[in-house]
């Protein structure tokens, strides 16, 4: 298995806060595994996906992705990172409401000079099965097919790895499961998806992989797919764990 | 009221830079409203004050030295005067001070006081014996001589010398700097200092109540009618002389009045800006005060507040600091009519003022503020902030098109993203612009016509003969010179024309004119003996048109003459002629040069020349290198044109600074996602940096024609107000290429604003705004 992610010691203290959201968390994260990252509200997830995504710095700690050491690069590096390596999908889309579902997605090719990405990024909507919706505005698209734009941007650069937050938090169940069908789907497809979510079942449906994190710090890390602990288990655990 | 005004202090503290923003707009404007209306306010009143104190004559009218001074004396009462002075005897004097010779109609005056045109002695005494003169305040300062300074008389063959007893304030006459000047000596004095020919009487006369120059233009028609023909010479009524002495407040104080209107346009629409965006900002705050028992009208005053309380510090500073800058102005004013100067304010006016400015900023921040107030709560609750501009997105796709990278086609789009914020923002751009190319334009107009006024380019030296040299000797010792390449002989004499009461100024060349660089706003110059040009003054009062055959009349007799051209001239606020010497010949054959207008060969050295033609003649001859630097009033107009140009343009800035700060933060979350998917701070910054320039563009390019049009517009005003119409070429001041650079430059002015709030958005915190939902 080829390392993708690893994460050493890293520490994040947020300014005024006075623990930290993430408190020596270690980690690695291979390619093409669909990884699910849980716990409650506050416990560090979304931090660590930031981290990940070189959306923030740790305080401490080093956090290497593909090879390249994140807190050796800049701004303008960790821009060129996230736009060549990382596709990130939103809990709340953040499609740019000026733009139609194409112009949307083809945003980070054309940031990387990539000006003909027009059919790729057709194919992609019409892959992810809103291909007739391309010139619409966001305003005029349901959450779920907002998603899928959102999720069509993150792969147009064909990212290394796929990170998402949340994404089906703002979607209804029916429009939540269809995309974490997509992402599944992608996955089979050898892509490499890292998920933040607080919902148990969710993060135990396709995921081979479930890190557990609590106050900043990694409690469990089960591999549902190798290890004999049923996922009923992990949900019940975690679920346990987010009602505590 | 007290949870609006903690709502409002509250709002203000955490929008320090808005409230800056308002502050230093709102300053400029009002410190320049300021300025202009006090000097607005005060322009007539030093004049008519000084006027009255002094006993100003309301008409002088100089005789033949021929008339009969009973038949003078008499003039009074044929119109009516209530008063009069003279008949003075005077002469027309030439005298050297130092190294320079000076020329003066020196008045043959025993007391400074009487019933009209009192003279205040400002230093010294009046002359007391022959050899004592009294000069004019304006003309010693100007020309550096004081009270016991000794000068000799050069117009008469003894050559006798005088003494400078007293500087004296005149009402009746222009500052030295706009006007020839008189100077005071015992009438005694004055057969010993006079030669043929350059002797005339003057009459002063002053009325109950001040007539109108129509009246006076009758009473000069009454008095001709009444005595032989030729017996008036010269005339000159108090009207005429209280422009000259406002003329320059006056223009500043125009240009200040459409400037500063220009500097309230932009604050309002700056003003109106900054709520609108702090409302669009701030919709679930509004959403929460309404739902916390807020009424309509109270979130309305909350936002009122917040605009009117930065604007009331800034017309507090404002409002003195203009005051103070139209001290100067004023102060100048008041030392050239012999007035003490005493700080002027109004204190009505400036509370007028401040009401003015404060309603000004109140009603532009009214409309957004209200529609703060008709939110319903329950929609705004619900969302952060209002719906984001969506306009712009033609714009947008036209530059993807046009393959331009994807940062810069997002500014595009951005720039007009909310087309009454970029209207607004248009508005402030627009006249910045205008203004910097109206300040850039009418200094070199006035250079220009300065130029053509001063023979610039075209004329070296300027030698004055005294009458007592003959034009022969005057002509030789110039032509002996290796270096003189042309002369033109210039000499001055007033005709009658059909039409103008006053008797007008004919200016009449021998040689070469038409090379002298006089700006012809219509026509030709002369070509041959009976042709003249006039400026447009004259041409108008007169009713002639270019082509009219008319008879006019010198000394008695008639002449005729043809208009064959305008010319641009603002001495005699445009009532003059310009002839050639043979057009006289047979009415004047004794005609003789007061002046010769030398132009050297190339590479000459001027000094040098002036130097061995003085010494050729020392005392009969003033030989001065052409002095063609720019008259004081002018200065002080394009100084105050400076500094308008720089307010207006900052303001300008801070137009486009706060619109692109309302952007970035409406903006917040679209610059961060867009982070999030690769953009590049540097990438970021172009992006703002686009939409800054977008706007900076379409407003230099609707701007500089405007500008164009406001600088000719003015100027013709300007040219108006002297009696003229504006030669083309004043109006050709600008080059191709700076017309071309002006929009770049407001381009370039408009990217260093965008840095700053390019910056901020460049360091958007990806991860605080994007969970922050």
């Amino acid at each position: 298995m080829i390392e993708l992610v690893r994460l050493t010691d890293v520490v994040k203290v947020y300014q005024g806060g006075i623990t930290g959201a993430l408190n020596g968390v270690s980690l690695s994260i291979a390619q093409g595994e669909f990884t699910a990252v849980m716990g409650p509200s506050g416990s560090g997830k979304s931090t660590l996906l930031n981290l990940i995504a070189g959306l923030d710095r740790p305080t401490s700690g080093r956090v290497v992705v593909g090879g390249t050491e994140l807190g050796e690069l800049g701004e303008a590096g960790l821009a060129r990172f996230r736009r060549d390596h990382v596709g990130f999908v939103f809990q709340f889309f953040h499609l740019l409401p000026n733009l139609t579902a194409l112009e949307n997605v083809l945003i980070p090719a054309q940031l990387k000079g990539r000006e003909n990405a027009d059919a790729r990024g057709r194919d992609l909507l019409e892959r992810l099965g809103i291909g007739e919706v391309a010139n619409r505005y966001p305003a005029k698209l349901s959450g779920g097919q907002q998603q899928r734009v959102a999720i069509a941007r993150a792969l147009i650069n064909k990212p290394t790895l796929l990170l998402a937050d949340e994404p089906t938090g703002a979607l209804d169940t029916n429009s939540g499961d269809q995309v974490m069908d997509l992402l599944a789907q992608l996955h089979r497809d050898g892509q490499t998806i890292l998920l933040v979510t607080h919902d148990a079942k969710l993060a135990t449906r396709h995921s081979a992989r479930v890190i557990s994190v609590t106050d900043g710090k990694i409690v469990d890390d089960a591999r549902l797919e190798t290890t004999d602990r049923p996922a009923a288990d992990v949900v019940r655990l975690r679920s346990e764990e987010t009602s505590r | 009221m007290t949870a609006i005004l903690v709502k409002a202090i509250a709002d203000l503290r955490r929008r320090r830079l808005q409230a800056g923003v308002i502050f230093v707009t709102a300053f400029l404007a009002v410190g320049t409203g300021t300025m202009a209306l006090t000097l607005l306010s005060q322009t007539h009143d030093p004049y008519q004050t000084a006027f009255d104190a002094q006993k100003g004559a309301h008409l002088q009218v100089a005789y033949d030295s021929r008339t009969d001074p009973a038949a003078m004396a008499g003039t009074s009462r044929l119109i009516g005067a209530t008063a009069f002075g003279g008949p003075y005897p005077v002469t027309s004097l030439q005298f050297q001070a130092g190294s320079r010779k000076f020329g003066v109609d020196t008045i043959g005056r025993d007391d400074p006081g009487g019933g009209v045109e009192q003279l205040r002695i400002t230093a010294g005494h009046w002359p007391s014996t022959n050899d004592e003169i009294a000069l004019t305040r304006s003309f010693s300062e100007l020309n550096h001589i004081s009270v016991g300074q000794q000068i000799k008389v050069v117009s008469v063959a003894q050559e006798p010398a005088l003494t400078v007893a007293a500087e004296v304030v005149d009402i009746d006459e222009g500052s030295a700097d706009l006007s020839s000047q008189h100077a005071w000596v015992l009438s005694t004095a004055i057969p010993a200092l006079t030669v043929e020919g350059s002797s005339y009487y003057l009459m002063t006369y002053r009325f109950a109540t001040d007539p109108s120059s129509a009246e006076l233009q009758a009473d000069i028609n009454r008095i001709r009618a009444a005595l032989p023909p030729g017996s008036i010479v010269g005339s000159l009524n108090y009207v005429l002389v209280r422009s000259i002495f406002n003329i320059t407040n006056q223009i500043v104080t125009s240009v200040l009045i459409a400037f500063s209107i220009f500097a309230l346009a932009a604050t309002a629409a700056i003003v109106a800006n900054l709520v609108t965006g702090i409302v669009i900002s701030a919709y679930r705050e509004i959403g929460i005060m309404k739902a916390i028992g807020f009424a309509p009208w109270q979130v309305v005053a909350v936002f009122e507040l917040q605009i009117l309380m930065p604007a009331t510090a800034a017309c507090l500073v404002g409002i003195p600091l203009g005051i103070l800058a139209s001290q100067p102005l004023l102060a100048n004013s008041s030392h050239a009519l012999g007035l003490a100067y005493v700080p002027t304010f109004s204190i009505g006016l400036d509370l007028l003022t401040l009401a003015g400015a404060l309603l000004i900023v109140a009603l532009a921040a009214l409309l957004p503020a209200f529609r703060a107030g008709l939110l319903k709560p329950v929609v705004v609750i619900a969302n952060a902030s209002a719906p984001r501009g969506r306009s712009g997105r033609s714009l947008r796709r036209l530059a993807t098109r046009l393959r331009f990278p994807r940062p810069i086609a997002l500014g595009i789009g951005d720039a007009f993203a909310r087309p009454a914020r970029a209207i607004l923002t248009l508005v402030a751009i627009l006249l910045g612009i205008a203004t910097v190319t109206v300040a850039l334009g009418l200094p070199r107009s006035f250079t220009a016509i300065n130029n053509s006024e001063t023979y610039a380019g075209n004329v070296d030296v300027v030698v004055r003969k005294s009458p007592a040299l003959s034009d022969a000797d005057a002509l030789r010792i110039i032509n002996a010179q290796p270096e003189t390449a042309r002369v033109v002989a210039e000499t001055g004499d007033n005709f009658s024309v059909p039409g103008i009461g006053d008797p007008v100024n004919a200016r009449v060349f021998r040689g070469d004119s038409s090379r002298l660089g006089y700006l012809l706003v219509a026509g030709r110059w002369f070509s041959g003996p009976g042709e003249v040009l006039a400026p447009k003054a004259l041409i108008q009062d007169a009713h002639l048109t270019l082509g009219d055959h008319f008879s006019a009349s010198l000394h008695g007799s008639t002449v005729r003459l043809v208009l064959v051209g305008e010319v641009y001239e603002i001495n005699s606020l445009g009532h003059s002629l310009f002839m050639d010497w043979a057009t006289l010949s047979t009415v004047a054959p004794d005609l003789t040069p007061d002046a010769y207008l030398i132009t050297l060969t190339p590479g000459a050295a001027v000094a040098a020349y002036v130097q061995r033609v003085a010494a050729a003649q020392p005392d009969l001859l003033d030989v001065q290198a052409n002095d063609t630097s720019i008259i004081g009033p002018v200065k002080v107009i394009d100084t105050v044109l400076l500094i308008i140009a720089a307010v207006i343009a900052l303001i300008g800035v801070g137009g486009i600074f706060n619109t692109l700060l309302l952007n970035t933060r409406e903006r917040v979350r679209d610059t961060a996602t867009l982070k999030a998917v690769g953009m590049s701070p540097r990438q970021v910054m172009v992006m703002v940096a686009t939409s800054a320039a977008v706007i900076a563009l379409v407003g230099g390019i609707i701007a500089v024609p405007a500008g164009v049009g406001l600088h000719a517009y003015l100027l013709d005003l300007v040219s108006n107000s002297a009696g003229n119409d504006t030669p083309s070429a004043a109006y050709r001041v600008f080059s191709p290429l700076e017309l071309l650079a002006l929009p770049i430059i407001g381009v370039l002015v408009a990217v260093a604003a965008a840095l700053i709030p390019g910056g901020w958005a460049a360091r958007t915190n990806m991860v605080e705004v994007l969970h922050a939902e």
